[in-house]
């Protein structure tokens, strides 16, 4: 800790320094008697002023919650020190975690003595944060002197991304052999049913339509779909993002992202992710609760990274986006290098959506009628962008953060059964 | 906010011990305590401990402004000036802090008190020795100039080896004595 004079104490001295030199050369005691007292109490101060040895634990009552939620904090301080100091702390401040008090915490400690606070701290924004270590502002009894540092070590806080409950999901035009929730365009053993055609050796007898044998006079049996999974891959653009003090596209998007693959791994998908932007980061598709936290984890890491490097589809590796796999691209359409990957993706016959993680609330046309005209301009070029896209066969759900998803995956469901046959291409 | 109104209440009772007697400088005090009490309240608003600093200069200095019995009151109105800048400096201090516990407060000026106690009584001390000489005499003075100046080199020297050059005010990065001497 780093220990100096505290700013009353030179202020102090200069007085009673003053007061002694008047007095001397003026010839009034007085003046001399009336600083005496300032003499005493730094001399005093300074002679009984001596460095404390502080340390300082901190523990959260849980270190894993949901953005927004408040988590206790338990802040111990000791003074292994002999003489008591007068101690100011609060925990080191971040702008994505909100600590009350908001301001520092005086107590005064004694000599080999230990002082407990709480805290409670609340992350504003989904991600992996770090409480602490503790500054601190320590003076001698008298005030005379401080020593200033950082004690104690930062606890790691998760905060996880508030998902969305998502009924509506985006049905996959192609799906894998695995048992799963969706509908397969192939027929085989399932529970919906698909057609009636006649008996072939090798068909169940419980498959046989009595009704439509005895219509047509000879054995028919029922055609099924089966209920196989697909593959999901999220596509994350972390190359840009509009902000405001209320949040930015980001922070929806991870939300979406996070709300999506627990509804797909929900329904026995395999889902992987890809997080696309200024560094390039993936998680293979896979199964199960596992892969859930697996996701979300890797969400957390999620941020945006300054980047002039132009990335196309061979920087994905090709693992990552299995044959079939529906890809749901999570952008707010604001970078030029994004939009050319989707194309990309689509132009290479990919089964994809996006979900356009709409920047309007985050953004506002300036003060001067030419502001205007260039916020109209660029509202257009966004629905020029988003036309080129359904264009090529690409459902965009436009997302606002203050609505639910599901409505705006409903609309692309539309889109995509409407241009089904295009998309299947 | 009540160890702010503690300060400007000794302000206030140090104006009156002088405002009564100040005879013809009445004016002339009245003025000060007034500009120590805005210099004072300048202070602990803006929290900057130069204005404080200030107030207890110019209470101090309308001291002189009383005619009789000074030298019998200078010890009280010493740790009177004394518990003022406490309470004002306090006031600044805990600004920034939130949540305190007021035991804390108690200890500290408790302790600011008990100092300005023992300032008194080696002021009394000293008032008794001025009472005691013959009167003004150069070699007197340079008796209490010695004095004066052995004591601010005691403080100076209890100062600098506490928070002098030292290994913790090193700025960042420079080498150690230990590293200077490999």
């Amino acid at each position: 800790m780093r220990g100096s004079l505290a700013s009353r104490t030179p202020g102090l001295l200069a007085l009673a320094a003053t007061g002694v030199v008047a007095g001397l050369a003026s010839g009034h005691p007085e003046l001399v008697l009336l600083a005496a007292p300032f003499l005493v109490f730094a001399g005093a101060g300074l002679a009984l002023a001596s460095e404390p040895r502080l340390s300082a634990h901190i523990a959260l009552e849980r270190t894993r919650l949901l953005e927004g939620e408040a988590v206790k904090t338990t802040v111990t301080v000791s003074n292994q020190a002999p003489r008591a100091v007068w101690l100011e702390f609060a925990p080191a401040r971040s702008a994505q975690l909100g600590i009350e008090p908001s301001g520092a915490v005086a107590v005064r400690l004694a000599g080999g003595g230990e002082a407990e606070l709480e805290f409670v701290v609340r992350p504003r924004r989904w991600g992996a944060h770090r409480v602490g270590p503790l500054l601190v502002r320590a003076r001698d009894p008298l005030g005379v002197a401080t020593w200033e540092g950082r004690i104690g070590v930062p606890v790691d806080l998760r905060a996880f991304p508030r998902e969305q409950r998502l009924r509506e999901l985006v049905v996959p035009l192609r799906t894998q052999p695995a048992l799963g929730a969706h509908v397969a365009r192939a027929r085989g053993e399932g529970i919906e049913f698909a057609d009636v055609r006649p008996f072939r050796v090798g068909d169940r007898v419980r498959r046989v339509n009595w009704r439509a044998t005895a219509r047509r006079g000879s054995l028919q049996v029922n055609d099924r779909h089966p209920e196989h999974s697909s593959d999901v891959v999220l596509l994350l653009d972390t190359y840009e993002e509009a902000r405001d003090q209320a949040g930015g596209t980001l922070d929806s998007a991870v939300r979406a992202a996070a709300g999506l693959a627990r509804a797909h791994l929900a329904r026995r998908d395999r889902v992987g992710v890809v997080d696309f932007g200024g560094t390039l980061q993936w998680l293979e598709p896979a199964f199960g609760t596992t892969q859930a936290y697996r996701i979300v984890d890797a969400l957390l890491a999620s941020d945006i990274a300054f980047s002039y490097a132009w990335r196309d589809v061979e920087g994905i590796p090709l693992r990552v986006l299995p044959p079939g796999a529906l890809i749901l691209a999570i952008t707010p359409l604001l970078d030029d290098r994004s939009i050319g990957l989707i194309i990309d993706l689509r132009r290479r016959g990919c089964d994809l959506t996006v979900v356009e993680v709409s920047p309007l609330g985050h953004v506002s046309p300036g003060p001067s009628s030419s502001d205007a005209v260039a916020y109209r301009f660029w509202r257009l070029e966004r629905e020029a962008r988003r036309a080129q896209l359904q264009a090529l066969g690409i459902g965009v759900a436009v997302w606002e953060h203050d609505v639910m998803l599901g409505p705006a995956l409903e609309g692309v469901n539309a889109f995509r059964r409407s241009a089904r046959h295009g998309l299947l291409a | 906010m009540i160890i702010a109104v503690a300060a400007l209440i000794v302000l206030a009772g140090l104006s009156a011990l002088v405002l009564p007697d100040a005879g013809r400088a009445a004016g002339l005090a009245w003025l000060g305590a007034g500009a120590a009490a805005l210099l004072l309240a300048a202070g602990m608003a803006v929290a900057s401990p130069t204005p404080v600093h200030a107030a207890v200069f110019l209470l101090g200095a309308i001291f002189l402004a009383r005619r009789d019995s000074r030298l019998l009151l200078a010890p009280l109105y010493g740790a009177g000036l004394l518990v003022m800048a406490d309470l004002a400096i306090q006031t600044i201090e805990l600004r920034v802090v939130e949540r305190i516990a007021p035991e804390a407060i108690a200890t500290r000026t408790g302790a600011a008190l008990a100092l300005a106690a023992v300032g008194a009584c080696a002021s009394v001390a000293a008032a008794i020795a001025v009472n005691a000489a013959p009167g003004r005499s150069v070699a007197l003075t340079a008796l209490g100039a010695l004095v004066a100046v052995t004591a601010f080199a005691a403080i100076a020297r209890l100062a600098r080896g506490q928070y002098g050059p030292r290994e913790g005010r090193r700025p960042p990065g420079a080498p150690s004595r230990g590293d200077r001497a490999a």
